[in-house]
């Protein structure tokens, strides 16, 4: 493998040379690049256009011109009662997931790092909670959350933590927690892969000789795993920020963003403006919103794995 | 000494596997009780009596779920065809030659996979209604494709800039033409890696709700997640349903997964960290 992929280097730089070479590579690229700029590209754009423009059921079904009305949209939708509400559930159900499922993530990250007979296995079977089906696992936490006959209810009474059943997502102080419980279900796996790759990558013989210094497990954890895990541990937070960021799926199914936009968020917002309500275009304004901040986020993680790389 | 650690080891591991996948038990254990059982409260940790009414009285009658089923399979091999066409070849393509503009292509997929749907949604409603796409298949299988072929790039990329040039000269030098060579020499090396993309492809298809949800009104359209966030309203708390609903939505991509297990894991490690 080592011998390949250095030899393959200097190849690839002659193949790029000859304008016949050029031009094979562009047909190979093409049709995918063709396809990506009519359904990402444009999308992106118009979606950034209709920011700024009057589009509604209403004119758009009168055939009506759909004028341009600079950031009236944006002044909307940001003294919408909702908003509030919305940018504080994404921000805090980010946090919250974050948190959890890195620290789950970490400690079975670190089980099934060790050596023992099983630890294959079972680790691929867990990883089954990360491929379901989100409506799936959205119902079945809906299922599970459930006042009356919800098992988690049960057994958080049996080991005395509640005294009596909690609402969960009936109730508007506790149901953001239900998404936040299934979604670090679902990440959990995701965490967990990304974590061991790194730790994987940490050679034996640093452990040996901080063993032979005396250094004990707790302190090789805290001297050598978290520094050296730290590119892993970096990724798997910037790229977890931005796939629970735009969550839409889970909290739709499982609370529709209700009651009385407690589990409302940037997403669910723009989709009730949009295919409720028929404004399009504030519905677009705040996707946008939304895009902004991913975007950001996105900027920050190739800044990194660019610095990464030059390391 | 060591033959302890292993056997403390194993039965932390399971204990913890226990407690994370019972979701996964409960599921299955409700899908199977009765009417009167799956309200019982406390609830019932075995079923006492296994009834298979969920899956049976879903399977015919009004909400069959052999159609939505058939609407799934449709929506998720169509999606996974269309990105295996158009982003193989444009991964090896992106690999193998230096192009203008090769290297902020890349970052530009990156930064693609990670939109948001929502972002694309009403532009792509507004479009569809124009090109009177709305009701029909082909709305959603496009739209599921614009996360795919992003991430089937760039699982491939590095396999391919790993795979040896030298084996395509040969074959060029042999005669291939270099779609030939391609097809016929650097495909098979990348096997595994194809495999990934196509069960992610599958799998992804089969799992999207929100495309069919706001694209199509029409139920006969309906692939199995949309068809069931639909009759969770009508079947209120008859949860037993609700669960065998999700037992049989849940088999296809579980199975893949399951089968290909390895090549998926390493596959969607490597798309989802660096490309």
């Amino acid at each position: 493998m080592h011998g390949t992929q250095r030899e393959n280097r200097p190849v690839r730089r002659g193949l790029g040379q000859t304008g016949q070479e050029r031009l094979a590579g562009f047909l190979f690229i093409a049709p995918a690049l063709l396809y990506m700029l009519a359904l990402i590209g444009y999308p992106i754009v118009y979606n950034f256009l209709l920011g700024f423009q009057d589009v509604s059921a209403f004119n758009l079904a009168a055939g009506e011109a759909r004028p341009f009305v600079g950031l009236a949209n944006y002044r909307t939708v940001l003294a919408d009662e909702t908003m509030g509400p919305a940018l504080r559930n994404t921000f805090f159900y980010t946090v919250c997931c974050l948190a959890f499922q890195f620290t789950l993530g970490l400690l079975f990250a670190l089980l099934f790092h060790q050596k023992f007979s099983l630890a294959q296995p079972l680790r691929g079977l867990l990883v089954v909670s990360w491929m379901m089906p989100v409506t799936v696992t959205a119902l079945l936490f809906k299922y599970m959350l459930s006042p009356d006959s919800g098992i988690i209810n049960i057994i958080l009474m049996g080991l005395g933590v509640i005294k009596q059943p909690v609402g969960w997502l009936v109730d508007r102080s506790t149901a953001l927690y239900g998404p936040i419980m299934a979604n670090t279900w679902i990440g959990v796996p995701f965490n967990m892969l990304l974590l061991t790759t790194g730790l994987t990558s940490i050679p034996e013989e640093v452990y040996e000789s901080a063993s032979l210094e005396g250094a004990g497990p707790f302190q090789k954890f805290l001297r050598i795993t978290l520094p050296l895990l730290r590119p892993a541990i970096l990724a798997v937070l910037v790229l977890g920020f931005v796939y629970t960021f735009k969550v839409f799926d889970l909290i739709f199914v499982m609370t529709g963003g209700g009651p009385v936009n407690a589990t409302e968020v940037l997403a669910t917002f723009a989709y009730k403006l949009s295919f409720r309500f028929y404004y399009f275009g504030q519905g677009a304004a705040v996707a946008n919103i939304l895009f902004v901040v991913l975007f950001c986020v996105a900027l920050v993680y190739l800044r990194l794995i660019r610095t990464e790389e030059a390391a | 000494m060591r033959r302890h650690r292993n056997v403390l080891l194993c039965i932390v591991a399971v204990a913890v596997s226990v407690v994370f996948l019972f979701p996964l038990y409960w599921i299955f254990a409700s899908s199977l009780k009765s009417d009167g059982e799956v309200f019982r409260n406390p609830p019932t940790l075995v079923p006492h009596r296994v009834v298979l009414d969920g899956y049976v009285g879903q399977l015919t009658g009004a909400y069959s779920v052999l159609r939505s089923a058939g609407n799934s399979f449709l929506i998720a091999c169509s999606a996974m065809g269309i990105s295996f066409l158009l982003a193989v070849p444009a991964a090896y393509g992106i690999s193998r030659f230096r192009l203008p503009g090769g290297r902020i292509l890349i970052l530009v997929f990156l930064v693609t996979q990670m939109l948001p749907a929502s972002l694309g949604l009403t532009p792509l409603f507004l479009t569809f209604s124009r090109l009177k796409l709305l009701n029909t298949y082909i709305a959603p299988i496009l739209s599921i494709t614009t996360i795919t072929i992003p991430f089937t790039l760039l699982v491939l990329r590095p396999l391919f800039l790993a795979c040896p040039a030298s084996l395509e000269e040969s074959a060029r030098i042999d005669g291939c033409g270099r779609f030939a060579a391609f097809l016929r020499v650097v495909l098979p090396v990348v096997k595994p890696g194809l495999v990934t993309v196509c069960c992610f492809g599958f799998v992804h298809g089969w799992n999207d709700l929100v495309y069919s949800l706001t694209f199509n009104t029409d139920n006969a359209l309906f692939p199995m997640t949309t068809a069931i966030y639909n009759l969770m309203n009508e079947y209120g708390v008859r949860w037993n349903w609700i669960m065998a609903y999700g037992c049989m939505l849940v088999v296809p991509p579980l199975a893949l997964f399951l089968a290909a297990q390895k090549h998926v894991i390493s596959g969607l490690v490597g798309g989802a960290v660096k490309g």
